[in-house]
């Protein structure tokens, strides 16, 4: 069996995990083909990481996380293409507080219904937010996208570091990332992020032993809404440009995929999916024009066969979750 | 000896993923044109048609020996009308392919997205479909060349031989998203010049052609002609509830431009009388030398004769060839300086040039009518030239309105 070969491998990982993380995603843009896209495995890594919080570990299913992407997307990208902001660091925190206020909103108003009703609720928001950016193109682009995003060297102790190569921006996001990921770790190994889990497994029994859900619940859509718009606001650099289906329903779509198929509920069934999905997507379209299929075809082997994700079923039982 | 086992098994692991670099000698590489554009998705026929005609252009290069004695290699990307994609296939082919310059996009939001990424790595880009902003502030640059109509020119033209030969009070019915709007706005602009009312403008969301609400307020106000911003698969579902109201026989059609594909697949039953421009149908070959030259190796080729897309795609790589062969080069700058100093070519219809504010190409355009089922000629045969407007730079923007001065 593969997976017990990899055991060690994954018990150590499991062990560690924000350890490997920084030693693999350091080797991991000489790992694949170009740099561009270990800049992209990263950052829909992270944007996976933040619906996982949600969905893995809380156990509530948005299909809405377009919103604080695109939120954490358009707020960078509008504070420096409009707003002319010089600061790459002002820029970001206005595209995180833009998700974060976005996922506080939208959270308040979506946890008040469970199930496929806060499923849908977290969709029609988003819906909502993509015709906004849509048809107020003074301020968004429209459906031409928001253009014009400067990528500004990055003031950083007095210095000024231009993150133009692709190599600079992977370890800029690379960076960013690494912190996500290590208060990801601070959050689960908090009474936090074990009531969270509480929540998920049984959430009337939560209750019971006294947990106030609905703040826990709204705090912890938060902290989702935090790391999606991260994602949002570094892709909108990487880019440098906001197409509206940032916005879309596909987007939310893709991520939910992303971590299914990497492991939900795994710490790093999220990068694992989304590495997977986007390198067979991007070796795949080279030689087939209908690669979807392919990895629709894989997507529904794992839910049916291995609904625990990649991740999720390589380490041991009982390790991860 | 945990860590020492998963430092193996992650080498191993690692080992795999590695795709060699391929150690490349310089003179004997090939010039590299990256070509991204939509494969899937509703625009799939129209690209399938542009690259056609950029591996004909291809091909008739290397059969001459390349450019500069190497060989072209054109490498294309499905680029899903997606700009996220467009731009994340631009990035792998400079990143990966190593590609020296990038033609293609096929959708305005497409080719802006493609263009941040040409700007930011510094390669000359031709883009090959409508858009306004592509050649104006703050979009362009000295590196962003554009070879395509846009919805300025277009809907001019269209203003200028509708109000002359069709008549004088509009109506329009556009699809409400960037092309919609830019055509009806500068529609709007123009029409009082030129004598024309416009009674009316009737938007409707992109892909929901659905118009039996809206058919008898425009009935009822009586437009000698409609000007139907309807695109792709909007337009047969328009025409076909234009003609149940009557309306295809009180006021005349026109779309602003004609493909050949879409009127094949729809039928001239559907398409008859509808008029819209183009900047090329293969019926031009009757009247022009080069259009003929043109249609014969595309057809040979192909075994059907060329849509209009197909043009841009075949001139955007002759371009970039023609640009190499002046600047003796394959450094963007160099070559797009040369293109700016040596504007005119002649590919596949005649004379066309580059203005040096905007690297924006200026073409003649003609106006199409559809035949009627019984005068379509062949599998093909679609369209009745019935007009020409020629290349003119009044019908764009001036530099000083792109911001260009």
């Amino acid at each position: 069996m593969i997976s017990a070969a990899l055991r060690p491998v994954t018990s150590w990982v499991a062990a560690h995990p924000v350890a490997s993380f920084v030693v693999f995603f350091a080797a991991f843009p000489f790992l694949v083909p170009y740099q561009s896209l270990a800049t992209q495995v990263l950052i829909f890594g992270l944007f996976a990481l933040g619906f996982n919080l949600l969905y893995g570990y809380t156990g509530l299913l948005s299909f809405g996380h377009a919103a604080y992407y695109g939120l954490g997307a358009y707020g960078t990208g509008i504070a420096l293409a409009k707003l002319k902001l010089t600061s790459l660091w002002l820029a970001l925190g206005i595209g995180l507080a833009a998700a974060v206020i976005g996922g506080a909103v939208i959270g308040f108003f979506c946890l008040r219904r469970r199930g496929i009703y806060f499923a849908m609720l977290t969709l029609a928001f988003a819906q909502m937010l993509y015709f906004v950016a849509f048809h107020a193109a003074d301020l968004t682009g429209g459906d031409d996208g928001l253009r014009g995003i400067p990528l500004l060297p990055l003031g950083l102790f007095g210095a000024s570091v231009s993150l133009r190569t692709p190599l600079a921006f992977y370890f800029f996001a690379y960076a960013f990332v690494v912190l996500a990921v290590a208060a990801l770790r601070r959050i689960l190994d908090s009474p936090f992020g074990a009531v969270l889990q509480a929540i998920r497994e049984n959430s009337d029994r939560a209750v019971a032993c006294g947990y106030d859900i609905n703040r826990i619940k709204l705090l912890s859509f938060v902290f989702s809404a935090l790391f999606t718009g991260l994602a949002g606001a570094l892709d909108a650099l990487r880019l440098t440009v906001v197409p509206v289906d940032s916005l879309y329903w596909t987007t939310s779509g893709q991520v939910v995929i992303m971590t299914l198929l990497g492991g939900a509920g795994t710490f790093f069934g999220p990068f694992v999916g989304a590495a997977t999905f986007l390198i067979l997507a991007d070796r795949l379209s080279l030689f087939i024009e209908a690669w979807p299929l392919v990895i629709g075809v894989i997507f529904m082997a794992f839910v049916l066969f291995l609904p625990r994700g990649i991740w999720g079923t390589l380490a041991a039982p009982g390790v991860e979750r | 000896m945990h860590r020492r086992q998963f430092l193996t098994t992650a080498t191993a692991g690692a080992s795999i993923l590695v795709f060699p670099a391929v150690l490349r000698a310089q003179s004997k590489d090939p010039v590299r044109i990256g070509f991204p554009l939509p494969l899937t998705g509703t625009f799939a026929a129209i690209a399938a048609d542009m690259q056609r005609g950029a591996q004909l252009a291809m091909e008739e290069l290397n059969a001459k020996g390349g450019v500069m004695g190497r060989k072209v290699d054109v490498m294309f990307r499905d680029d899903e009308l997606k700009p996220a994609v467009g731009a994340q296939r631009t990035k792998e082919l400079i990143e990966n392919q190593k590609v020296d310059f990038v033609v293609g996009g096929l959708a305005a939001h497409v080719q802006m997205a493609i263009n941040e990424q040409t700007k930011a790595a510094g390669r000359l880009y031709i883009s090959v479909s409508q858009s306004d902003e592509i050649s104006a502030k703050p979009d362009t640059s000295p590196l962003t060349f554009h070879e395509a109509l846009n919805p300025t020119i277009t809907s001019r033209t269209i203003a200028t031989f509708g109000t002359k030969e069709l008549g004088k009070k509009w109506w329009i019915v556009y699809a409400d998203y960037a092309f919609g709007k830019q055509n009806t706005a500068v529609f709007a602009a123009i029409a009082p010049k030129l004598g024309a009312t416009l009674l009316g403008s009737t938007p409707y969301p992109l892909g929901k052609p659905e118009f039996s609400a809206h058919l008898p307020k425009i009935q009822a106000a009586k437009p000698d002609v409609i000007y139907a911003v309807t695109p792709g698969a909007d337009n047969v579902p328009f025409l076909k509830q234009a003609i149940s109201f009557g309306l295809k026989k009180e006021a005349k059609i026109i779309v602003p431009l004609h493909f050949l594909d879409y009127v094949k697949e729809g039928g001239a039953e559907v398409w008859q009388d509808i008029f819209g421009a183009t900047h090329f149908c293969h019926e031009l070959a009757e009247t022009l030398p080069q259009a003929k030259r043109y249609v014969e190796a595309y057809t040979k080729k192909f075994n059907r004769p060329p849509d209009a897309y197909s043009g841009y795609g075949y001139s955007g790589i002759m371009e970039v060839a023609r640009g190499v062969e002046l600047a003796k080069s394959t450094d963007s700058n160099t070559v797009a300086n040369a293109l700016r100093k040596n504007r005119e070519y002649d590919h596949y219809k005649g004379k066309q040039w580059w203005r040096a504010c905007d690297n924006k190409s200026f073409q003649d355009l003609w106006i199409l009518k559809v035949r009627s089922p019984q005068q379509v000629k062949g599998e093909w045969g679609f369209f009745d030239v019935v007009g020409k407007v020629a290349a003119n730079e009044e019908l764009d923007r001036t530099c000083a309105e792109k911001g260009l001065a």
